[in-house]
């Protein structure tokens, strides 16, 4: 393996302080294979969304870095997430996406789970294992810890992995702007219809790294901008807020999530966004003024795509989605896309937003497929013996973050670059990437949670 | 000679006889095409078993309703 060894992935393939990153963390195989012990073995990864199962025996098959997961409602309505794998012979025990059942079996020899895990059903059990097969140690490997955070689902493989609120730092303010309700009330959001799903071949750090608030290739969507498929039908989607507030990149460091932020004037409420569905205008403008009567000055700030480490992407605004980026080989990532809208909104609401989110995001949507284009080429171009030799260039805006940034009275922890005038950094890349050579590095969570020391030296 | 019982049109209710000479009933088909739940109605292996509900192995299902006797 090229530029392994004493170098190290901190100061060799990934040297932040020269801004630039080695194509080999894209394209070699080894670094792939040790990913996936490292990285989607040890962090908190998104598995899915409460209102996906909302009934004892529902299940929603998903993904944690390669494998494959249930999430599920067991009998007493409790929610599990297991490997979909049998202990007997490890065929899948389920294999549909989606559904209800009251036992998920083996088709290979017949063994049988209850949705609670429990292996229920062995044939011949009396007679060809005499009833010695100890049920109790055979059942379905469950995740070491799984946290329902306003209804989203996060499971870690780690036991020895913090819980989730601090794995998550101060990223929750920006994970609530996803969760919560467009009117401030606390965990309002709902899966719109299913989960889109479509496989790219580039490697999954690409989308990762590209929703972590790549400002800079703007230009690849200059042609839907001009084709105005917002939602008031001319410019882009965010050109309201983006005129009237400060446009941040905000980083929260040691834990590896960043994101674009809009932050609006003291006493200003979001410009219009739906002026072609006077309906949809009309309901968010009520939303709008009910959420600045409830949280106030935090209702100032307004969503943008980011990023928690490792492969979840947010993107709070509109399109209200989340997407999963699974590793499937270091050449191919499986992109998932869940859209979310209130549970209470009005179904003339919902529809115009479902047809809008698919006519952005997702496989056929006009901006995704821009995107969808540059990962797939840089990658393919990325993994011949000279191209590799040439490392990315990550150096935009290093050195210009500030750790005490508020405007008008409201502040914003982290690392901030304002980008109002300057436009772009990669400052939420190297973010990433610095979180990304800590796991690939770090022997545990006791090194993974870098933050406490620095908290312990606080408190004394 | 019959063949095999497609037990995923099994509807509960429905009486079914084992290859041991048991008689149970299906509470639950859970529609696998592997597993019936049933409750005993009698076992000539363990007559303990009578009444109470299991899961009944597709294999082990021999026919449907009272056994045949010979």
């Amino acid at each position: 393996m090229a530029m392994k060894g004493s170098r190290g992935y901190r100061s060799g393939l990934v040297d932040l302080q020269a801004g630039e990153i080695s194509r080999e963390i894209f394209v070699n195989e080894d670094i792939y294979a040790e990913e996936q012990e490292r990285i989607f073995a040890r962090a908190w990864l998104h598995v899915g969304h409460e209102s996906q199962i909302p009934k004892p025996g529902d299940y929603f098959v998903s993904s944690m870095g390669e494998e494959s997961v249930i999430l599920c409602r067991d009998r007493a309505s409790r929610i599990h997430v297991f490997l979909n794998s049998c202990r007997h012979r490890g065929m899948k025990v389920c294999r549909y996406d989606e559904g209800t059942a009251a036992v998920f079996t083996c088709p290979y020899h017949g063994w049988s789970f209850g949705t609670d895990g429990r292996l229920v059903g062995v044939p011949y059990f009396r007679e060809a294992y005499h009833s010695r097969l100890d049920k109790e140690k055979w059942g379905l490997i469950e995740v070491a810890q799984l946290a329902n955070y306003k209804g989203s689902i996060w499971a870690t493989w780690d036991p020895a992995a913090p819980s989730f609120t601090e794995y998550l730092g101060g990223f929750t303010r920006y994970l609530d702007l996803q969760l919560d309700g467009w009117d401030g009330r606390e965990a309002q959001a709902e899966v719109l219809c299913g989960v889109q799903k479509w496989l790219v071949p580039c490697n999954w750090k690409f989308p990762a790294e590209n929703f972590s608030g790549d400002t800079y290739h703007n230009i690849s969507h200059r042609s839907v901008d001009l084709a105005g498929i917002g939602p008031s039908g001319a410019g882009r989607r965010d050109m309201g807020e983006r005129d009237v507030s400060r446009k941040l990149h905000v980083c929260i460091p040691d834990r590896g999530h960043q994101t674009i932020l809009y932050v609006l004037p003291a006493e200003r409420l979001p410009p219009p966004a739906y002026m072609n569905a006077p309906i949809v205008a009309e309901y968010f403008r009520h939303c709008e003024e009910e959420k600045r009567r409830r949280r106030g000055e935090e209702a100032r700030l307004v969503g943008a795509p980011g990023e928690i480490f490792p492969n979840t992407a947010l993107l709070s605004r509109q399109p209200r989605t989340m997407a999963g980026w699974h590793p499937r080989g270091p050449h191919q990532t499986e992109c998932w896309r869940w859209y979310f809208v209130d549970r209470d909104a009005p179904g003339e609401v919902k529809q115009f937003l479902r047809d809008y989110y698919i006519r952005y995001s997702g496989p056929a949507g006009m901006t995704e497929q821009d995107d969808m284009e540059n990962w797939n080429y840089a990658h393919a171009a990325s993994r011949g013996t000279i191209a590799r030799r040439h490392p990315y260039n990550y150096d935009q805006g290093s050195g210009t973050a500030v750790t005490d940034y508020e405007y008008q009275g409201l502040s914003v922890p982290g690392e901030v670059i304002d980008l109002t005038e300057v436009q772009s950094s990669e400052q939420p890349m190297r973010n990433f990437y610095r979180r990304w050579a800590e796991f690939m590095e770090a022997g545990d969570w006791s090194q993974l949670a870098t933050w406490r020391g620095s908290e312990r030296k606080a408190a004394e | 000679m019959t063949g095999p019982i497609n037990v995923r049109e099994l509807a509960p209710g429905t009486s079914i006889v084992l290859v041991d000479g048991s008689r149970a009933e299906i509470v639950d088909n859970p529609g696998d095409g592997v597993w019936l739940f049933a409750r005993y109605l009698s076992s000539p292996r363990d007559p303990t078993l009578i009444g109470q509900e299991g899961m009944i192995f597709a294999q082990d299902v021999a026919a449907l309703g009272e056994p045949t006797t010979t």
